[in-house]
Order: C-alpha cells, then sequence, then structure tokens
C-alpha cells in the first residue's frame, strides 16, 4: 500500500519537478523513486495485507506481479531518457502519466473488490488515451488517442454494467463473496450474474486485447509514440492479465461463460497469428503477435490449474522483457531510417551492428518460443497445463498456431542477417544498449534457469 | 560428466570463436576441437561395456518436469561415433571454401556437432526436442547466410517444415509426459506407458511426422531437394551426413517405445511411403543435372530405404539400417566434398558444365569412383552389409517389399554411374586447365574411403555395439499384432 501511494506522490512529483528542475533529473527521479516502492513491496513480502475493509488485498499474486510492473517501467525510464531527448516540452508530463498509470496497473494486480477494479482500469486507462496522442504534431497519434479513448470508454461502459448486474445478482462487489455466489447461485437470478459477469469479461478483454474486443490495438500500436506502444503491451497487458485472472480464479464459471472463453482462445489464436502474417510494419506486426500472445495466455486460464498463476506471471514477464528490447531496436533502426517502420529496415543489421541483430534474433526467437529462451518455457508450461487441463484440441491448435508465429518472426531474423547490402549504422546510446543487452541477457538466462522466475 | 565433456568440447570452441573471432587460424582450431571429440569419442567406445550408461541425472526445474538425464546405450554410441567422425571431414571441407567470416561458419558448425551429440546423449524427451530443435539453428543461419542466390525462401521453408514436425513431436511429448501423471519425461518413464490402442494410432502421426520430416521420407520431402542445393557445401554435409540420423535415432527412441501398437498399425504404410519415396527418389536422381541435386535425390532414396529397414522390425533390418546410416554419413560426405572440389576446379556444379575431366585429373576421378562404389554398395564396402542384411529384414516381412528395396539398388547403382559417366567420361568438351587432387583432397577422401572399405570388410565393430541394443529392443517391443 505504501508503494502505491509513494508511486502516487512520485508522480505529481514528477510535474513539479518538470516546472522547476532540470530535464536531466526527471528519469532518474523517476527511477529512485520507482525502487524505493519496490523496497517497500519487497518489505511488505509475505504479509498477506488487506485494506480498505478488504478492498485491496496484496497476497503474494499482487506482489509479485507489481513488482514485475514496476521493474519494467524502470526498464522504460531507462529507455526513454534517450527517448525524450529530442522532445522539447512536457517531458515531465509523459513521465508523470506513466507513473499514474502504474498506480493503476498496480491496483489491478490486488483488487479484491469490483468497485477497486474499476478505479484500477480507468487510473490505468485515462493516462494512456493522453500518452498516446503524445506527439501533438502526429495525425496518426491524435488518431490512435481518439480511438483508444473511444473503444476504451466504451469497454469501461460494458465493464460497469456488468459489474452493476453482478451486484444486482450477488448484492456485493466483493470477490468472495461473488465466487460464493458462482458456486451455489440463488435460483432465478442465473441469467443476471451470467450477463453481468459477462460484460465484466468483455470488458476486460478489451485490455487484454482478446478477439473480438481487439480492434483498437493495432491501430493504437501503430499510432502512439514507440515508448508508449512499449508500455501499453508490456505494463498495461500484463496488469490487464492478472485482473483478469484474479476474477476468475476461484470462480466456477458458469457452463455458457466457459465456452465462450474457449471460443475466444480459438478466435484470438487463429486471427492474431494469421493476420499478423500479412504486416509489413514492424509496430502493427507486434500489435498482432501481441494478439496472438493474448491467445496463448488465454489457453492457460483455461483449465485454472494450480499452476496457472506461475505460468501467467513468467509468460507475461518474458513476453515483456522481449518485447521492451524489440521496441528499442525499433526505435534506434527507425531513426536510422528517417521513420520508416517496415520490416526492411532492419535489413543488413548484422553486419552493421552484430551484437544488435544478435539480441533481436534472440528477442525474437523468445517470442517465437525456440528452445533455451524464456519463451520456450512460457510455452512449453502452457502448453502443458493446457494439455493436463483435457483441452487437448485447443492445445493442438495452439501448437499450430505457435508454429505460424514463428514464420513472422523468422521473417524478421531473415531481414536481420541478410548479408550483402550493408544496413544503416546504427546510433545506440549506452543507456540503450543497457536496456537492449538487459532484454536479451535476461531472455537467455531465464530460458536457461526458469526457476529464477517463479511464483 | 563424461557426456558433459563430449558436449563442452565443441560447445567452447565454437563460443571461444565466437568471442575471438580468429580469421586465419579459425579452421585449425575447429579442426582441432573436431579431433579432440573424435578421440575422445573413441575411448568412450573402447570403455562401453555393453550397459546403457546414464552420466548425468539431476533435476532442472523438477516443478515443471525438467529434467537433464543424459547417457548413452549401444545405438546411441553408433551415433555419437558418426557425428565426431564426419565432423573433422566437414570442417576439413572448409579448407578450399571462401566464405566469409570464416570463423563464424566453424562456430556454427561446432555448435551444430555440440547439439547434436546432445541429441543422441539426452535420456529425457524434453531435453531430447531442446537439443533437437537447437541443431537447427546453427543451420538455419548457415543457410540464411553463406548459402545460394534463392536462399532466402528456401531457408524459412527448410524452418518451417523442420518446425511444424517439431512442434507436434514438443505437443506428443507433452501428451505423453501429462498421461505418465509425474511430468517426468525420462525416456525410461515414456517406455513405460501403456496407452490404449486408438490414442496410439494418432499419436503415433503427431510423434513421427517430426522424424519424417527430418529424414524426409516420402510425401514430407518437399522441403529437401531445394536446401540441399542452395546450403553452402558444409551445411549440406551437416544436414545429409548427421541431421537425417535424428530421424532414425528419433524413430528408435520416441516412437517406438512410447507407440508400439501403433507403429505396428501404420507398418505397412510408413514401409510402403518409404520404398515409393525411395524409387521415385532414385528415378529423379536419374534426371537430375546438378550434381548437388543429384546427391539430394540420391540421399532421399537411401533415406527411404533406412525407413523401410527400420520399420521392418526385426534384427536383421535394423542393424542394417544403422549400419547404413553410418554408411551413409560416410558416404554422402565423401560425394559432397568431391563436389566442393568439382565446383572449385569448374565453378559450377552442373553436370552439363563438366565432361571428360578424366584425362585432366585422373587422381581426382579415382577417388570419385571408389567413394561412389560405397553409394552403390559394391561388396566389399559398408554399403553393401548394410544393405544386404536390410534386404534380408524386409524380406522377412514381405517379398514385394523386398523386391521394392532391391529396385533401389539397381536405380542407386544407375544414376550413380550415369553420373559419373557424365562427369568423368567422353571427350574433354571444355578443355579447362585444372590441378588433379591435391594434397588436401587426399588427406579428405582417403580416409574416407579407407572406413568404408575396412568396414566393409570386417564390420563387427560397428555391428557388436548395437547388436545388444537392438536386440534388447525388438525382444522388449513385439511389433507384429
Amino acid at each position: 500500500m505504501s508503494a502505491l501511494i509513494l508511486i502516487s506522490i512520485l508522480g505529481v512529483l514528477m510535474l513539479y519537478a518538470g516546472l522547476m528542475a532540470p530535464r536531466k533529473v526527471l528519469a532518474p527521479l523517476g527511477i529512485i523513486g520507482l525502487l524505493a516502492a519496490l523496497f517497500l513491496l519487497r518489505s511488505g513480502w509475505n504479509v498477506n495485507t488487506e485494506f480498505f475493509g478488504h478492498m485491496v488485498q496484496f497476497d503474494g499474486f499482487g506482489l509479485v506481479f507489481s513488482e514485475a510492473l514496476i521493474l519494467l517501467t524502470v526498464l522504460l525510464f531507462v529507455f526513454g531518457v534517450d527517448y525524450y531527448a529530442r522532445l522539447h516540452e512536457n517531458v515531465a508530463e509523459q513521465y508523470a502519466l506513466m507513473l499514474f498509470s502504474l498506480v493503476g496497473a498496480i491496483m489491478l494486480t490486488s483488487y479484491q473488490h469490483l468497485l477497486i477494479l474499476f478505479l484500477g482500469i480507468e487510473i490505468l486507462s485515462i493516462p494512456l488515451y493522453i500518452l498516446a496522442g503524445g506527439k501533438r504534431d502526429s495525425f496518426r497519434s491524435g488518431e490512435a488517442a481518439f480511438k483508444y479513448f473511444v473503444q476504451g470508454s466504451f469497454a469501461s461502459g460494458f465493464f460497469l454494467l456488468g459489474i452493476a448486474l453482478l451486484y444486482g445478482s450477488c448484492a456485493s462487489f466483493d470477490l468472495a463473496v461473488i465466487q460464493a455466489y458462482a458456486s451455489a447461485p440463488i435460483p432465478g437470478t442465473e441469467m443476471l450474474f451470467l450477463l453481468g459477469l459477462f460484460f465484466t469479461i468483455a470488458g476486460l478483454s478489451f485490455k487484454v486485447a482478446a478477439v473480438p474486443f481487439h480492434f483498437w490495438s493495432p491501430d493504437v500500436y501503430e499510432g502512439s509514440p514507440t515508448l508508449v506502444t512499449a508500455f501499453m503491451s508490456t505494463v498495461v497487458k500484463t496488469a490487464a492479465f492478472a485482473a483478469f485472472y484474479r476474477l476468475i480464479q476461484y470462480m466456477d464459471l458458469p457452463k455458457a461463460l466457459d465456452m465462450m472463453l474457449v471460443v475466444m482462445t480459438w478466435l484470438t489464436l487463429f486471427l492474431g497469428n494469421i493476420v499478423a502474417l500479412r504486416q509489413s510494419q514492424f509496430k502493427r506486426l507486434m500489435a498482432y503477435s501481441g494478439i496472438a500472445h493474448t491467445g496463448f495466455l488465454l489457453l492457460a486460464f483455461l483449465g485454472r490449474d494450480p499452476l496457472t498463476p506461475s505460468v501467467l506471471f513468467f509468460y507475461t514477464v518474458t513476453y515483456s522483457i522481449a518485447t521492451v528490447g524489440l521496441f528499442v531496436v525499433l526505435t534506434l533502426a527507425k531513426r536510422a531510417a528517417k521513420g520508416d517502420e517496415n520490416i526492411r529496415i532492419f535489413k543488413g543489421l548484422f553486419r552493421s551492428s552484430p551484437w544488435l541483430a544478435i539480441v533481436t534474433m534472440l528477442l525474437l526467437l523468445s517470442l517465437a518460443g525456440i528452445p533455451l529462451t524464456a519463451g520456450f518455457v512460457a510455452k512449453y508450461r502452457v502448453f502443458l497445463i493446457g494439455i493436463e487441463s483435457g483441452f487437448l484440441k485447443t492445445t493442438a491448435f495452439a501448437v499450430l498456431m505457435a508454429l505460424v508465429g514463428i514464420y513472422y518472426y523468422v521473417i524478421v531474423i531473415r531481414e536481420a542477417f541478410t548479408p550483402r547490402d550493408k544496413g544503416p549504422q546504427l546510433v545506440v546510446s549506452p543507456l540503450n544498449w543497457l536496456v537492449i543487452s538487459f532484454c536479451g541477457i535476461a531472455v537467455m538466462l531465464l530460458g536457461l534457469f526458469p526457476g529464477l522466475l517463479h511464483l | 560428466m563424461i557426456v558433459a565433456i563430449l558436449l563442452l568440447i565443441p560447445f567452447l570452441a565454437a563460443t571461444f570463436m565466437v568471442v575471438a573471432t580468429p580469421t586465419r587460424q579459425a579452421r585449425v582450431v575447429a579442426l582441432a576441437s573436431t579431433l579432440m571429440t573424435l578421440v575422445f569419442t573413441g575411448w568412450l567406445c573402447f570403455a562401453y561395456q555393453g550397459d546403457p550408461v546414464i552420466a548425468v541425472d539431476s533435476d532442472w526445474v523438477p516443478a515443471w518436469g525438467l529434467r537433464l538425464v543424459m547417457g548413452y546405450d549401444g545405438i546411441g554410441l553408433l551415433m555419437i561415433l558418426l557425428t565426431a567422425l564426419v565432423f573433422p571431414f566437414i570442417i576439413g571441407a572448409g579448407f578450399g571454401e571462401r566464405l566469409q567470416h570464416p570463423s563464424l561458419v566453424n562456430a556454427l558448425l561446432l555448435y551444430t556437432q555440440a547439439f547434436l551429440l546432445g541429441v543422441f546423449t539426452a535420456q529425457n524427451a524434453l531435453l531430447f526436442y531442446i537439443f533437437y530443435e537447437l541443431a537447427l539453428l546453427p543451420v538455419f543461419f548457415l543457410l540464411l547466410y553463406w548459402g545460394g542466390e534463392r536462399r532466402r525462401g528456401i531457408t524459412v521453408r527448410f524452418f518451417m517444415y523442420t518446425l511444424l514436425g517439431g512442434l507436434s513431436l514438443l505437443f506428443g511429448i507433452l501428451y505423453c509426459m501429462v498421461q505418465e501423471g509425474g511430468f517426468n519425461g525420462d525416456f525410461s518413464a515414456l517406455a513405460a506407458l501403456d496407452l490404449p490402442l486408438d490414442t496410439q494410432i494418432w499419436l503415433f502421426w503427431v510423434l513421427f511426422l517430426a522424424f519424417a520430416i527430418k529424414l524426409p521420407i516420402f510425401p514430407f520431402h518437399g522441403w529437401q531437394p531445394d536446401t540441399y542445393s542452395m546450403a553452402p557445401v558444409q551445411g549440406t554435409m551437416v544436414l545429409a551426413a548427421v541431421m537425417l540420423k535424428m530421424g532414425l535415432y528419433g524413430i528408435l527412441r520416441l516412437v517406438f517405445p512410447i507407440v508400439p501398437e501403433g507403429a505396428a498399425y501404420w507398418q505397412n504404410t510408413v514401409i510402403i511411403l518409404s520404398l515409393i519415396g525411395a524409387i521415385y527418389g532414385g528415378v529423379i536422381a536419374f534426371r537430375q543435372w546438378d550434381l548437388k541435386r543429384l546427391i539430394a535425390y540420391s540421399s532421399l532414396s537411401h533415406v527411404g530405404l533406412l525407413c523401410a529397414g527400420l520399420f521392418a522390425w526385426n534384427g536383421y533390418a535394423v542393424t542394417g539400417s544403422l549400419y547404413q546410416a553410418f554408411a551413409h554419413a560416410i558416404m554422402v560426405v565423401g560425394l559432397l566434398y568431391l563436389t566442393g572440389a568439382l565446383r572449385e576446379r569448374v565453378g559450377s556444379t552442373e553436370m552439363g558444365a563438366m565432361g571428360g575431366l578424366k584425362a585432366r585429373t585422373p587422381r581426382l576421378a579415382a577417388l570419385f569412383l571408389l567413394v561412389m562404389v560405397n553409394a552403390i554398395a559394391l561388396p566389399f564396402t559398408q554399403g553393401f552389409i548394410g544393405e544386404w542384411l536390410m534386404f534380408a529384414g524386409i524380406w522377412q516381412l514381405n517379398g514385394w517389399m523386398a523386391f521394392g528395396a532391391v529396385t533401389t539398388i539397381v536405380l542407386g547403382a544407375i544414376y550413380m554411374l550415369y553420373a559419373y559417366q557424365r562427369v568423368m567420361l567422353g571427350e574433354d568438351k571444355w578443355q579447362l586447365e585444372m590441378d588433379d587432387a591435391t594434397l588436401r583432397d587426399h588427406l579428405v577422401l582417403v580416409p574416407l574411403i579407407a572406413v568404408t572399405f575396412i568396414l566393409g570388410v570386417y564390420p563387427a565393430p560397428i555391428l557388436n555395439l548395437i547388436n545388444g541394443p537392438v536386440q534388447q529392443l525388438i525382444t522388449a517391443i513385439p511389433m507384429l499384432p
């Protein structure tokens, strides 16, 4: 809880620092503050604490996700130093908005009450609507912000309707009460409950970009500034998944909703992977690959195995690390290519900067799920859980779609390693180099010693 | 520990090469490393007592069913020996190639060797899978960076084909691990599974698909000819000599023990497909104008026979199949080396650009002929022993199938001799100035030919190695329903 307060204060502090202090101190300030928050979280380790009359509960699940979210934000802030160096004004606002969004994300990992869940979603989203429109002179950035805002509000509406209906059937917003109701529904109100849960899940599916609630993601990813895209596809996605799982973890879902989750998994896997095949813009490719990964994560949801939380954690974190690294590389390559985002810009990367190319390869292989990278362990465990919980056909389909996924990652690798024409020389600042190397090494280490990261 | 050393020699040498990037000495370092591996393997073979050895047995991440179990038995040792024996020649072949970044090429080759040795020593299905996929990666980059003109599309096709099999295998392994109950993927644990017949019938293809593509048998061979002809010579050597043996080995380790009834159910289908592929490959090889493509199709033909032999599942056929796998590795490295040597002299691997070379390079022609007699399985060569054993085994199963198998050897003789005729005999059409076989050519080819003939006359060392485990397998898994 103290971490949550600290980060909120940090955001306000950041706004003031933007007015008074030189720009150089902003990112270090944010990073130090976040590390302090991490320390505070650590001190609350293994202490299952509740706040606000059982509305927020910092249990192991919430804490470990919160830590991961804070660390990812730190990583993005380190990247931000170079990224925002060219921006002339409003840098502090960008950091502050990200911090506010992080507050919402942390609330999402530890809520015990649907109102907190709703507050978390809104606190998470509203700064993002602004951040997506961060490039004020860019038409696409404005488009992204507007689309995200309209569709996001729509999803929030759904979600509110859902929890209202849930309240109607259970007379409580408390997660424990709702779970108890799900196991023994009061006759006559099942339909209300079903609809309520349906709308709630629909609202959350929007945040994790599961088909058919994914339409915002490619456009928003493409239009937003790259750093924000990276934030959305890592921190936001991880938090949304934690929230999603927290909701259904101990709940006996009605048959129809179980069915709906299965159908959503199939659709998400299919659409994400197949449409990604046709993408030539790297950010759109990452958006669809993100949808595809949502599909794999949903597969881990289906069984609600005791191991699912740890799989979820491992998967989202490794996915996020790889994604952050790739977006940093994209930023550098995009600069060298004068704003082009086609995957062509990676051409000849191996000849111009071998280390970057090797890390890019590792990160892409991790996303593809090739052995000895973290992504393999993550996928392997998702498949194992899928089979173990009896979703044999769905898992087989997921395996097939994983193969399709490998194709579009390999195409990018192929660009980077195609020789003969030397690619443009990328300018890598030391901090960016650090972020990229960290991501590459982390992906390898977690692949070799997956036990390092467990719940 | 022993196994760890075996893997670490090439792995560390490769890593050294990536870090230090010696340009001039790269090939020498690589050669030294492969020779060390060979000597070490030789010692392993001498020390082998006939019982399976489990050298490493520890947990990796116990809660997730990841375990490190490594060891070998006679069959594994044969494959290790094959890998260790062939790689010095593959590296040696690189002395003639003028590729960019020689240190990287050799590093990739050594990584491949390390991972292949991993495949042949893994005693846990998941570990096997990991090495199986890893071995693919260096070859992928070798093709992508150093391959021929049309490599971009072909490399990706090759990668996707292989991974289609790989992921199918992963699914199968995971399914078995869940059925097993304790998430334990050790070969011994999986072999103890007793799955119902209807599961085995579909699970057979899930597991077998990976190896069917890797080998490849008909109709899963779509990636093979293009990949073989586009890859740099050393890459093709790795693919044809060692990587496809992973397929045979995998079938023995994962398919027969886990789904014996499924294998029995599909036995005839697989044998017939293999033989169709073997005959088809032979006929197409006859029509090829490019030496590398000819070798690719001849390899398809040979592999079909190997797979048919394996599925005949009796002592003769399985022993013959393994023995022939060894022979094929030696032979294909020799043939590909000759292709490289000819391209160096003629500038192309098209047979139309050759002809009558014997007059100018009599020694090379003689070496070519000596390598070739193994390919067409003349008596006193390794190939003869392997193929004869296989025919004997397949004959026990079905006379018609044996007839199909014999057809392939006739076809083999036809296309090989026809190729020799077009390359070496006839009139000297092009009047090219070229050197005869150099010292390097002799250093590579003479030992290969020597191995061929020594083991062709005295096959006992290899047969003794594999006899015990093969008999054990066959008695433990009675195939015929």
